[in-house]
């Protein structure tokens, strides 16, 4: 029983347009297929036609780095993220959240676009895009425009992309520069099958003493129907010393304002809610650290 | 040295080992016949319901569709291996009474047969069933209370079985008693999880034959069942297994194989079936999920005196083997040890779960999560070390258990334990006392490390009574020397290579090397009924069948006899039932000892247990292959730790809600353990052949209570239900106020 008839490989972002608009709503963009197939297989996506399979558009699965600012096409794999020194460095969020995407397999042929196409509230990569503030390349309905990356997302598993039509192309951020630094962690087993029962990114600038938070990002997932930024947390920290008085406030203002779910069989909403606590305990304080050092070395990746 | 004694003991390589590996070895999935059909499954689709209508017309009008299958059209309507009380097919016009009810979510209700795998599984789909539900009962406490709704008419008050042991003076036990400890154990359903789902083949062969080709673990046994529905002599029905893709007790019972064997033989065409994972899982039984409640006195010195216990085991909505797993649970709740005073009720319950059955321990595991958590709980309430309290208590040779009769000789727990406790590295006897080593904390305060150990006993055969013997035929070809070898022995080789072993052992036997030397199984045609590759037998059945076979085959070489052919049937020691009021009774052919110690590292904020080093002693009799057992025991830990830990069958109102492998989790490289250390001991098994036990389901069985005992050693915090999933570790640990800043 094969999943799909046609199986296309565009060059270009044009070629790959056209071929999505002659079928009309029964072709798919393919990119890994790691989430795409099983979707298929188990009926969560209707048996398309055509696949469109945008890894081989020239340019989409390349990093490029213009000064500090980093560019990202939605082809690059988690695996080719997890290798880029210059993200270890000043994106550390990014890469640890990558590096622990499914096992070695599907992180050669999973993409960090399809990752933010698929548009879990969970996805490892895409809440440390949340949280270093990336900017996503996209073509909605014939327009090319950049969007905020938290502008795409609609609801569980529903993005402004319609997956039979529009393409993502790339994404782009800020480096971390001085006095930033950033740092993701998730709680679940090493187990490389599944979704995150949460994950937790953090970017956080100190001010010139090194001892405040001058700004901050969370992004935490899943705690909403969307990858969402916890922005009670990150206001309450706002220019207050950094330490362990600080954490503990953010810990009692997301026990406030974060409503985790009830999962069926991954986890209840109290574990979840204990969760949070611990994971910002955990990240604050190593995002915090990487800013005041200016280093920092990816904990976790591939689970050395 | 003979070649003899050179072939046991040394670690041929698998004969299975380079067509694994290459891809090449055709599993049942992988076999296909010209003009084959497709056959798909309709299962219940309600848990618990009386169905009063079956409308088949649009399924067979679908385009390519052959045939739809329904319970009218199987002849004797029924299977089971315990009791034949389960519908091959729920539904109407067979002469089984209650046919008409399903009882669970993998009872099959129809087969479509098309020329197509998708075709026939559009058209299952169009099968119009009318269900008039019926009370639905999941909780085996519940299904025992009166008033409760019934499930099978033979069953009164839904008991399937009840065993009891009554040993000794308990008044005077309780007496002698001066530290008493308590628990109430609970563990959960476990999934085979086997890398090949089931699949088959049905056809007629070039005689005739209903033959089915499938991954079972007893072709003599499916070759009845399926003979025993179609109505068919047994010489009319042929089973024959390919390369089995792993079974672990899961293929005990039937899945496709009575299906398959009824479409090829009703259409006289090949019938092929491959199940989806969520087929598997929902298709065939799980391990039993048991609470067992437990009470244990001792003296202050530490001497055993009482023991008390009840289990309650969920049998599912069908017999499977769930008595025989359940006597072997009432066994092993008291544990490897004397207790003069014991008095345990045992009861396997009907309910509308999936089935539970076999699965590698087969009640083991379940008896020795409590009783070795009773031990452990003991140790501390004593005061004593661990290991000094079990090696004052464990059952030696000549020792009484608590079913009044010896155990079979050989018996060698104390050495085991004292062998595996020294090689652990973690415990020292310099002075005659047992002493353990501290632990190394880690720095981070959130992770703690402890260590646990625990030890076990587990049988070697077929149990209670039931005949237990292997066939097995010898044919020596050549003139002046023998040039060729043939052994006939079906006993399955689930991957565990237990056909490498046949082979070692005949070549032993007849004194070639393993080259001359070819193996005719998994065939019902090839030879006599090897009895089930299952509690931990076939090495020590088949090894002694294929002895004996060679040693007549050579006395009839001598006699210049050519080709040479013999044909033997290794008969083991008889064994008794339990007796019905106090439970006395022989089981057991012959035992395997085990022990256990494990090193964890808790995470007191998230509440996750990683197991960092086992290690696993065993007394092995004999090691005939020293490799293929490090195989088993660290494939055993692995799956005992998922047990343990990790895996969890999320049910409800009977259904499971996480039938894949995604949402079921099984440890994958980044769970097991860092270290597994197989220490593998040989104190001879009198009645084994060369000496040797079998030993494949013992390291499964002490796991689970060994790693509790670690988590304790690391937090403080006893743990009584299984599996140790983070929630129910955090939920406990902060009742203790650990892990809150
Ligand atoms: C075993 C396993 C483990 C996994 N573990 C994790 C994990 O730990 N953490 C995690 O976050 N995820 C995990 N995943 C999910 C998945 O691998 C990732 O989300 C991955 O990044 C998806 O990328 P892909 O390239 O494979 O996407 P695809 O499957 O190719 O596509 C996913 C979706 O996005 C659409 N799409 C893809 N690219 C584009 C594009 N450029 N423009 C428009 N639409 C597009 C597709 O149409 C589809 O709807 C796991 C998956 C598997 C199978």
């Amino acid at each position: 029983m094969s999943l799909w008839t046609h199986y296309h490989t565009p060059a270009t972002v044009d070629e790959a347009l056209t071929l999505l608009a002659g079928y009309q709503g029964r072709a798919r963009v393919i990119a890994g297929g790691t989430d795409l197939l099983l979707d298929i297989r188990h009926g969560h996506t209707p048996r398309p036609d055509a696949l469109v399979d945008i890894t081989r558009i020239s340019g989409i699965a390349t990093l490029r780095q213009d000064g500090d600012v980093m560019a990202l096409g939605a082809g690059v794999t988690h695996a080719q993220i997890v290798a880029e020194p210059v993200l270890s460095a000043r994106a550390t969020c990014l890469v640890e959240s990558c590096g622990v995407v499914g096992g070695p397999q599907v992180r050669n042929v999973g993409t960090i676009g399809g990752n933010v196409a698929h548009a879990l509230p969970a996805g490892d990569g895409t809440t440390s895009l949340v949280a270093l503030d990336a900017e996503a390349d996209v073509v909605l309905d014939g327009v090319r425009q950049w969007l905020p990356l938290r502008a795409l997302f609609v609801g569980p598993g529903q993005s402004r992309l319609d997956q039979t039509r529009d393409l993502l192309v790339g994404f782009r951020f800020r480096l971390c520069g001085p006095r930033e630094g950033s740092a993701f962690k998730r709680i679940m087993r090493p187990q490389g099958v599944a979704l995150p029962i949460l994950g937790c990114a953090a970017w956080v600038r100190l001010d010139e003493s090194g001892a405040r938070y001058d700004d901050l990002r969370i992004c935490i997932g899943p705690v909403s129907k969307v990858p969402s930024r916890a922005e009670a947390v990150e206001e309450t920290l706002r220019g207050t010393t950094v330490g362990a008085e600080a954490v503990e406030r953010a810990v009692s203002v997301a026990r406030e304002t974060l409503r985790p779910r009830t999962s069926k069989f991954r986890a209840t909403a109290e574990y979840r809610q204990e969760m949070v606590e611990v994971l910002l305990r955990r990240v604050l304080p190593l995002a915090a650290e990487r800013a005041r050092t200016g280093e920092a070395i990816p904990e976790g990746v591939g689970m050395e | 040295m003979s070649e003899k004694e050179l072939l046991i003991g040394q670690s041929v390589r698998r004969l299975d080992a380079v067509g694994k590996v290459l891809g090449e070895t055709a599993y049942p999935g992988d076999i296909d016949m010209e003009d084959q059909l497709w056959m798909k499954i309709r299962f219940a689709d309600r848990v618990h319901a009386r169905i009063t209508a079956m409308d088949t017309s649009k399924a067979e009008a679908h385009p390519g569709v052959v045939a739809v299958f329904t319970a009218r059209d199987v002849p004797v309507n029924e299977y089971g291996l315990g009791i034949p009380d389960q519908p091959v097919l729920c539904g109407l016009g067979s002469a089984k009474e209650g046919a008409d009810i399903v009882r669970c979510i993998s009872d099959q209700v129809a087969l479509v047969v098309a020329d197509s795998e998708a075709a026939a599984a559009e058209a299952v789909r169009l099968i119009d069933i009318t269900y008039e539900d019926l009370p639905v009962i999941t909780d085996p406490e519940e299904a025992l209370k009166t008033g409760a709704p019934q499930l099978h008419p033979h069953a009164q008050g839904n008991i399937l079985t009840h065993y009891r042991i009554r040993h000794g003076d308990m008044a005077a036990g309780w007496a002698q008693a001066e530290v008493v400890v308590e628990g109430v154990y609970r563990t959960g359903a476990q999934e085979h999880a086997y890398l090949q789902p089931e699949a088959g083949l049905g056809y007629l062969d070039e005689e005739g034959r209903v033959t089915v080709v499938v991954a079972g673990q007893w072709v003599h046994k499916d070759r009845q069942q399926v003979a025993h529905a179609l109505g068919l002599p047994e010489e009319q029905v042929r089973i024959i297994y390919p390369a089995i893709g792993g079974a672990f007790g899961g293929r005990e019972d039937m899945s496709v194989q009575i299906v398959l064997g009824l479409a090829a033989w009703k259409l006289r065409r090949p019938v092929k079936i491959i199940w989806s994972r969520e087929e598997s899982i929902i298709g065939h039984h799980k391990r039993h999920p048991m609470t067992i409640r437990a009470k244990w006195g001792a003296t202050k010195e530490g001497r055993l005196v009482a023991a008390e216990a009840e289990v309650v085991a969920d049998a599912g909505a069908y017999a499977y083997t769930s008595s025989k797993v359940l006597g072997n649970a009432h066994l092993m709740v008291c544990g490897a040890y004397v207790i003069p005073n014991a008095q345990v009720d045992s009861y396997a319950v009907y309910t509308n779960n999936v089935p539970n059955g076999a699965f590698r321990g087969f009640g083991g595991p379940q008896g020795a999560f409590a009783a070795e958590g009773q031990m452990n709980r003991l140790a501390e309430a004593l005061g004593m070390d661990p290991v000094a309290l079990r090696a004052m208590n464990v059952l030696k040779d000549g020792s009484i258990t608590v079913v009044g009769s010896p155990l079979p000789p050989g018996v060698s727990l104390d050495r085991v334990l004292a062998d595996g406790a020294v090689q652990s590295g973690y415990w020292e006897r310099p002075d005659g006392q047992w002493r353990r080593q501290p632990v190394a904390q880690p720095a981070d305060p959130a992770r703690r490390r402890g260590i646990g150990m625990a030890l076990g006993l587990k049988n070697i055969g077929f149990s209670f009574g039931a005949p237990e013997g292997n066939w097995a035929t010898i044919e020596l070809y050549g003139s002046t020397e023998i040039e060729r070898v043939v052994v006939r022995e079906v006993g399955a080789d689930m991957g565990q290579g237990a056909h490498t072993a046949f082979v070692q052992m005949a070549a032993a036997a007849v004194g070639v090397p393993v080259e001359k030397v070819e193996l005719l199984g998994h065939d019902t045609t090839y030879a006599g009924d090897s009895g089930s590759t299952s509690a931990s037998r076939m090495t020590f059945m088949a090894g002694n069948a294929i002895k004996g076979a060679a040693e007549l085959a050579l006395e009839k070489w001598r006699a210049e006899e050519r080709p040479a052919i013999a044909t033997y049937r290794y008969n083991a020691p008889r064994t008794t039932p339990y007796d019905p009021e106090t439970g006395r009774c022989d089981p057991n052919v012959s035992y395997g000892y085990m022990a256990q110690f494990v090193e964890v590292e808790v995470d007191v904020e998230t509440g996750h247990v990683h197991v960092m080093r086992v290690v696993s002693a065993h007394d092995v009799g004999k090691a005939i292959n020293p490799h293929l057992i490090e195989g088993q025991i660290e494939g055993a830990v692995i799956q005992a730790l998922g047990y343990a830990i990790m895996e969890d069958v999320v049910t409800k109102e009977g259904r499971i809600l996480n039938p894949t492998l995604s949402t079921y989790l099984i440890p994958t490289i980044w769970d097991i353990p860092q270290e597994t250390k197989s220490v593998i001991l040989e104190y001879t098994d009198p009645r084994g052949p060369w000496g040797a036990r079998g030993m494949a389901e013992m390291p499964f069985i002490p796991l689970a209570p060994a790693i509790v005992a670690a988590v304790h050693d690391a937090t403080g915090v006893w743990f009584d239900r299984i599996p140790l999933t983070p929630e129910r570790v955090v939920v406990r640990l902060r009742e203790q106020g650990l892990g809150v800043i």
